[in-house]
């Protein structure tokens, strides 16, 4: 069954000096957030989040569900997954790379076990596939 | 050139269908979220999901792509305003893929026309980062028309 997912953003005046919100998401589980074409394009964030930070939290959050299903099909549901992604984004290039990495808890299972079913997950999850052209996609995974 | 970082942070407690997690941006602190698999799939009740993000990372990069090619063509915008709704779906034997992304977008654009507007929104697709890397599992569609969607 298909899942639909929206997002309704608002932009007013230019890109270099002008601002945007993301109003409204269709679960209302956030917004309205800032956005600013500086906040995105420069090294610090001045506290507002940008489409690269969106797509690291879609990324961190769609590998920790993939993981978390394929250690419990393998006979070892997790106790937690800590995951982060970090995008590199290159103005006038775009997104170069995604790193992640996971920290497990994950009662009886070896870090073999584990790495597997990471790198098993980053190449599956939804994610993954939707940005399967990103110049390069790297997985650094440990139990904890 | 700049290399601009952005981290986010994913936890998840327990097994996919009964376990639940949180999201959190990292960099900005803008939001922590929490996200459950059933309200990803299902109803959402309120939680975010990987594919609400994606729409919320479409959507502002799209706006962004818009503006700078409308500026380019002389003709700024006031406002605009950018709605993307992405599907996921169960593909064959593949499981579940996103399958598309749909982008439409409202703007005052003071000296700009209907086709001029199309225009520049179709060279926004094809500058927009997200719209490129998504193409490698999603369609992407654009309905572009002049007038705020609030009748201002």
């Amino acid at each position: 069954m298909a899942t639909e997912r929206t997002a309704e953003v608002t932009w007013k005046g230019s890109l270099m000096e002008g601002s945007g919100s993301i109003d409204r998401v269709g679960s209302e589980a956030f917004g309205p957030l800032d956005i600013t074409w500086a906040s995105r394009a420069e090294p610090e964030s001045s506290g507002r989040t940008s489409p690269e930070e969106l797509i690291a939290a879609a990324h961190a959050s769609c590998f920790s569900m993939s993981l978390s299903h394929g250690l419990a099909q393998a006979g070892a549901p997790p106790s937690q997954l800590q995951t982060s992604a970090t995008v590199t984004f290159v103005p006038g290039t775009g997104i170069t790379k995604i790193a992640l990495r996971v920290r497990g808890d994950v009662p009886g299972l070896d870090d073999a076990g584990f790495c597997e079913a990471a790198e098993t997950a980053k190449e599956n999850c939804p994610v993954s596939k939707a940005l399967a052209s990103v110049p390069e996609i790297t997985l650094d995974a440990s139990l904890a | 050139m700049p290399r601009i970082v952005r981290e986010a942070e994913a936890v998840w407690e327990g097994t996919v269908s009964r376990g639940s997690g949180t999201v959190r941006a990292a960099t900005s602190g803008a939001f922590e979220l929490p996200t459950t698999l059933a309200s990803r799939i299902g109803d959402p009740e309120g939680k975010t999901s990987p594919e609400e993000l994606l729409a919320a990372a479409h959507a502002s990069c799209f706006v962004t792509s818009l503006g700078s090619e409308l500026a380019r063509a002389g003709t700024p915008p006031e406002r605009l305003e950018v709605t993307c709704r992405i599907t996921m779906d169960e593909v064959g034997d593949l499981g579940h893929r996103i399958v598309s992304s749909a982008i439409a977008a409202r703007g005052t654009v003071p000296d700009c026309d209907q086709a001029g507007f199309a225009q520049a929104a179709n060279a926004a697709d094809a500058g927009c980062t997200f719209s490129a890397l998504i193409k490698a599992s999603a369609t992407v569609t654009i309905d572009a028309r002049l007038g705020g969607a609030d009748g201002d």
